[in-house]
């Protein structure tokens, strides 16, 4: 069962976005537990909040960069609209069938999120800081 | 009563603001900047002004001549600038009485618009103040006339008490320091008049104070054709021992000048005075309906300001956190402002249909049509179609009534504005296969009702303005048809290709076995599949 455990290095320094980094860690790994057992509509309603909150989770990231005019700011919005078409196509993709088959797709969200984390917004702490 | 005129006004601005359509396009459509054309008419008229300033003599003597060497010893330059401080201060009459009826045709006159109302019928007298002073200053036959009327109408206040017609009893009587109070006045009353001009858009959220470039300059250039071939010319000299019989008035203006040499100096206090008063207690005589106002629900807020950035009212403002969460801001709506228009919900990232787990979906909802029922309306309509190229029409409140386009493969939702549809739902009622096709129509493009909907909307669908919708939403499914209300037969044809035009792009990505869309959150109604 994939896990993803919170690290320090995930802050970026900013609380309100460290916040929300650590809910949806928490909201990930529920649904990683939630891919070996429960219903369907269970799943889709869990991916469905993660959609929702990580669309907003971008939007005050957006907000902030946009703020302290970083200058990354296109590659890092680009990045952040990639990871949600591939969340719909995830959601799309899985839902009829229950997510029966998407723990590898799961696991691949689970990694961009670290690779998001260790990248581009370690880049925006460093920026930020 | 009052609606009939407000439908009568508003059908006859639609025929003449459809053909402007046709003339200008909707970009560049004057009846949609009627204030920024009034705005820029002053700035023509103030830069005229000052040209003419450094002309200008301001003693009673000399100030005729002065006027007529302009016009006419520099009719190339001095001439053409008279000119245009003339008629650019006409054709400002023409565009706020224009304004003025189309903003009471739509109703903008109560509710949050009441202050912009009642500062505009003090811009009125301001404008005809400006104006007015401005004839005065020629000293010919028409400045005498209208100055002799005017000093009467004013004494007949008791504050002025005779005293300033008698400047005009005849030659003698007429001082050059009161000619240059004249003109002073002439600078210092339009100055009061762009103070209340910048104080009558303050409560306007990205007002609309200048025309758009490709309008200007061709307006501009209008003014100058029309200044070069018709010059603005002088009366004879104005000579206060005799009376003028005879004036060339500018109907602009001068309009009611007639009336006070006819009627008593009283009467037209009561008229002006009386229909001023009239025109301010509008806001408090007609009440606006009972509103739905958008409202915060904290736990989904973070402070993103999509909302706020959004809102074409100004209603949404963000402010430093209550509850405690690590968030900087929250959004907070400040009801007397809001109109329930929705756009706010429309822009915020967490109104989407595929989250269905607690009472409150989005940070901010509209009180009575919240984004759960926004999701359970729109399931319950699109499971109703059957067939073929099944399509989905959202349209809005002001555009036409949709109840006609419905059939067995249509179904229709009105909403407050169609800013209010969050784009999300489009990729939900697409990709889950409520519907081979969205249709989205509304106001006329350029005239949204709510100001910023439709633009809002199309740089949403283009990835302009967050939230947008998501690339991977074939546009070939969605189809945009501003046509306006009036144009059911338009939307009717267009509705029928757009079918076709499915059709040939074949069926959906199938989705068999959909799980369940329409249970209540928190419950297993069904077993795994």
């Amino acid at each position: 069962m994939t896990q993803l455990l919170w690290s320090d290095d995930f802050c970026i320094g900013v609380e309100s976005i460290d916040h929300e980094h650590r809910e949806l860690i928490i909201l990930l790994n529920e649904i990683c537990q939630a891919l070996g057992g429960k219903s369907g509509i269970v799943k889709d309603k869990l991916m469905g909040e993660l959609f929702a909150r990580i669309s907003a989770h971008f939007a005050l990231e957006e907000k902030i960069m946009r703020n302290h005019r970083y200058d990354r700011y296109q590659e890092h919005k680009l990045d952040h609209d990639k990871l949600l078409d591939e969340l719909r196509e995830i959601m799309d993709d899985h839902e009829a069938s229950g997510y029966a088959s998407a723990e590898k797709l799961v696991k691949a969200l689970v990694s961009w999120f670290t690779l998001h984390f260790k990248s581009e917004d370690a880049r925006l702490h460093r920026q930020l800081g | 009563m009052l609606v009939v005129i407000q439908k009568v006004g508003t059908r006859l601005f639609r025929v003449f603001e459809e053909l402007a359509d046709r003339f200008f396009g909707p970009k560049l459509n004057p009846f949609y900047q009627l204030g920024g054309l009034a705005f820029f008419f002053y700035w023509i008229v103030a830069a005229s002004g000052v040209y003419l300033y450094i002309f200008f003599e301001t003693s009673v003597t000399e100030a005729y001549n002065s006027v007529e060497r302009l016009t006419h010893e520099q009719w190339y330059l001095g001439g053409v600038m008279r000119s245009l401080h003339r008629y650019a201060s006409d054709a400002m009459v023409l565009v706020v009485v224009v304004h003025l009826l189309r903003e009471f045709c739509r109703g903008r006159f109560n509710g949050v618009r009441w202050f912009s109302w009642v500062s505009g019928v003090f811009l009125l007298w301001l404008m005809y103040a400006s104006g007015v002073g401005g004839y005065w200053l020629v000293w010919d036959e028409l400045a005498q006339f209208v100055a002799v009327l005017t000093s009467e109408w004013l004494d007949w206040l008791p504050i002025f008490n005779m005293a300033m017609a008698r400047n005009f009893l005849n030659e003698a009587h007429l001082s050059d320091r009161f000619f240059s109070l004249l003109s002073f006045l002439h600078i210092g009353i339009p100055l009061v008049f762009l103070l209340v001009m910048w104080i009558h858009i303050q409560r306007i959220s990205q007002p609309k104070s200048n025309p758009v470039g490709g309008l200007a300059w061709r307006v501009l250039l209008a003014m100058v054709v029309l200044s070069l071939i018709k010059p603005a010319i002088s009366m004879d000299p104005a000579n206060l021992d005799k009376v003028v019989t005879v004036v060339d008035l500018d109907w602009f203006y001068l309009g009611v000048y007639p009336l006070m040499d006819s009627w008593s100096y009283g009467s037209v206090w009561l008229l002006l005075g009386g229909g001023s008063f009239a025109l301010m207690l509008l806001p408090l005589v007609v009440r606006p309906k009972r509103i739905s106002v958008a409202e915060v629900e904290l736990e989904n807020c973070n402070g993103c300001e999509r909302c706020f950035v959004d809102c074409p009212y100004g209603a949404v403002v963000m402010q430093a956190r209550t509850d405690g969460l690590p968030y900087e801001k929250e959004a907070v709506v400040d009801p007397d402002q809001c109109v329930g228009c929705g756009i706010c919900v429309g822009a915020c990232p967490t109104a989407t249909p595929f989250r269905r787990q607690g009472a409150h979906v989005a940070g901010i909802e509209l009180a009575d049509f919240a984004i759960s029922e926004l999701r359970e309306r729109t399931i319950n309509a699109a499971e109703a179609l059957s067939g073929e190229n099944k399509v989905f029409v959202f349209g809005c409140d002001h555009g036409d009534e949709l109840n006609s386009l419905k059939s067995d493969s249509v179904a229709v939702m009105s909403l407050p504005c169609i800013g209010f549809l969050p784009p999300s739902f489009i990729d939900f009622l697409i990709s889950r296969n409520y519907a081979d096709g969205v249709v989205l129509t509304g106001c006329r493009d350029g005239n949204c009702h709510h100001r910023f909907g439709i633009d809002w909307t199309e740089q949403r669908l283009t990835n302009q303005r967050d939230p947008g919708l998501r690339q991977r939403v074939s546009r070939e499914r969605l189809s945009r048809l501003w046509y306006g209300a009036g144009h059911i037969k338009q939307l009717r044809k267009e509705l029928t290709a757009f079918q076709e035009k499915l059709k040939i792009l074949g069926p959906n990505r199938v989705k068999k076995n959909r799980v369940s869309d329409g249970d209540v959150d928190g419950e297993e109604l069904r077993g795994d599949l």
